[in-house]
């Protein structure tokens, strides 16, 4: 659905994006991930060819954005970190504007998208008087406007309480689910894309640091939470075995490739070491992601 | 689509209270004037004495024609050019400033098409606006004076003119149509500005600043053989309406000379938003 190839951002001597190479499949969740000023609104404006690349080349559903960027963008809705609207217009009318930079709309299909939002009732008020998560709602109506078969969501948690988030994330996956919508979610809330994105890519510093399915994540290295009277002694002997290949912050163990828990548990208790606690750990997100950065500045 | 999108652009500009601030101030104007001519002592007699002293008899051409025309000079001469010019450098870089052309821009809309939407919406801007003011001036006048024959005298063009019955009329209708085409130059220069990656403020300033350094360069003795190219020459196109003989020939020389410069800045604003890159 969309495929960056060797993309290119340079913003006078500052690179914002480099080699930026990414596809994204049709009919995933998919996560771009990133700290602040990692790239992550410079990718997604050259998918919307409202950033023009110092190199390479971006397809959105299957058309260079460059050369074709109203076919590229004839099947896209988009919403922005902070939902903006005209304020003094109605949300009615902010519909009406936004859908008709893409084509005629019905007014049958205004309403409808309406009611699948949530703001039946409140469409003749004022932008000025919605609340933050009416705006989030009004921003994924103009988004949904267009019938898409993509949607790109640039930090939509943003600005919103605990309860619009939820709102949200329940939202976002009812639009895979009954629309069967490919979604690119660009965000910086790791608990967000753990819960909702089938792969992700991580960027960093302008660059590509990962991609890959969330589940080889999880899978990618697995550890044991392991409480014992002597944590070290334990460590030591499992080592001896080869049973562990890593150990952390005094209580972690990562279990070779051939070892199972059983053996440790048998080694540990031949030799005395008394077990308070052994269970599996299956590594988060968060973990993975720290992991990356920490590796990354090293490097 | 095109009448749609049109449509649009239309509600956004007319749907802002800012866009109503300058317009308040030329009724304000208006009406003031209209008030001291009716009941200060001194604008009165003295325009009675002015037309007198021309050979006409002033009880039948002190009207609303006139008054609305002689408040019409200043307005066309000094406070449109600054409000248009407000309204033009909005245009874009408000839209940029808020964020809402982020939102635009993710739709399947060329830059082009959308800057020419927003132009046209600002040339009907233009006229809307500059017809109620003559509209206002007009009607409101004559609440406190008769309709009759109409007097202009033009100090800084040089001469006066009277007209009288439907001429009269034409004459007027035709000075506010003809002052459209300096309300869309001077909104299309303002419109160019806001192409670029600035703020509206900027935008405007930056257009009041060419307008002014215009009408300076064009004053100055030393430039006086390139005055038919400078924009401020051909701007007041609108006053030779005022003249007893209309020299088309010149209107069609100053009509062809403001067409050159909105064409110029409309490619050099479309060229500029073109390059550019949006981000939030």
């Amino acid at each position: 659905m969309i495929r960056l190839e060797n993309l290119w951002k340079n913003f006078g001597a500052r690179t914002a994006v480099a080699e930026l190479n990414l596809t994204v499949p049709a009919g995933e969740i998919f996560g771009l991930l990133g700290h602040n000023g990692a790239g992550k609104s410079t990718a997604i404006g050259m998918m919307l060819g409202q950033v023009w690349p110092t190199d390479g080349e971006v397809f959105v559903c299957g058309f260079n954005v460059a050369t074709h960027r109203q076919r590229a963008l004839q099947k896209v809705g988009a919403i922005f970190e902070t939902p903006v609207f005209y304020d003094y217009l109605s949300g009615w009318r902010n519909l009406e504007i936004l859908s008709h930079y893409t084509a005629p709309t019905s007014k049958g299909r205004i309403q409808e998208v309406i009611d699948w939002v949530g703001l039946t009732g409140r469409e003749q008020s004022l932008v000025r008087t919605y609340s933050h998560g009416m705006r989030a709602r009004l921003a994924l109506a103009q988004a949904l406007l267009p019938q898409p078969e993509l949607v790109i969501l640039d930090e939509p948690g943003d600005g919103l309480d605990p309860e619009g988030i939820h709102e949200m994330r329940q939202t976002i996956l009812r639009l895979h689910r009954e629309m069967g919508l490919t979604i690119l979610l660009s965000s910086h809330l790791l608990n967000e894309v753990e819960q909702l994105c089938t792969r992700i890519a991580v960027m960093n510093q302008g660059r590509k640091v990962f991609e890959g399915p969330l589940a080889s994540i999880r899978e990618a290295q697995s550890w044991v939470r392991l409480r014992v009277n002597d944590f070290a002694a334990a460590v030591r002997l499992l080592r001896q075995d080869n049973l562990i290949a890593d150990e952390r912050d005094g209580c972690f163990v990562s279990l070779t490739a051939d070892s199972k828990a059983n053996q440790v548990v048998n080694r540990l208790v031949q030799h005395g070491i008394e077990i308070y606690e052994i269970t599996p750990q299956q590594r988060d997100l968060e973990g993975f992601y720290l992991s990356l950065m920490k590796a990354e500045k090293s490097a | 689509m095109l009448v749609l999108q049109l449509r649009n652009e239309l509600w956004k500009l007319f749907g802002k209270k800012r866009t109503y601030i300058g317009s308040s101030m030329f009724f304000l104007a208006q009406t003031i004037g209209i008030l001291l001519f009716q009941f200060g002592k001194g604008p009165y007699g003295e325009l009675m004495r002015d037309i007198q002293h021309a050979g006409f008899d002033a009880e039948h051409f002190i009207s609303n024609l006139t008054i609305a025309s002689f408040l019409l000079i200043p307005i066309g001469y000094f406070l449109l050019p600054l409000y248009v010019a407000l309204v033009g450098g909005d245009m874009v870089a408000k839209e940029a400033e808020d964020g809402t052309l982020r939102m635009i821009l993710s739709r399947p809309i060329s830059r082009l098409r959308l800057l020419l939407l927003k132009w046209m919406a600002g040339a009907v801007f233009s006229l809307v606006l500059v017809l109620s003011l003559g509209l206002f001036g007009a009607i409101f006048a004559r609440a406190f004076f008769p309709s009759g024959g109409l007097f202009v005298a033009m100090p800084m063009e040089r001469f006066f003119s009277s007209f009288d019955g439907a001429v009269a009329w034409e004459r007027f209708a035709a000075v506010h149509l003809f002052m459209t085409v300096e309300a869309v130059t001077l909104m299309t220069l303002a419109f160019m500005f806001s192409c670029f990656n600035v703020k509206p403020a900027a935008a405007t300033i930056l257009a009041i600043s060419f307008f002014f350094i215009s009408m300076i360069l064009h004053d100055m003795p030393y430039f006086r053989e390139l005055r038919e190219w400078f924009m401020v020459q051909h701007l007041y196109l609108w006053t030779h309406f005022f003249r007893t003989h209309i020299p088309w020939w010149r209107v069609g020389e100053s009509l062809s000379i403001l067409a050159g410069y909105n064409l110029t800045f409309l490619v050099i604003g479309c060229t500029a938003f073109q390059m550019r890159d949006i981000k939030s």
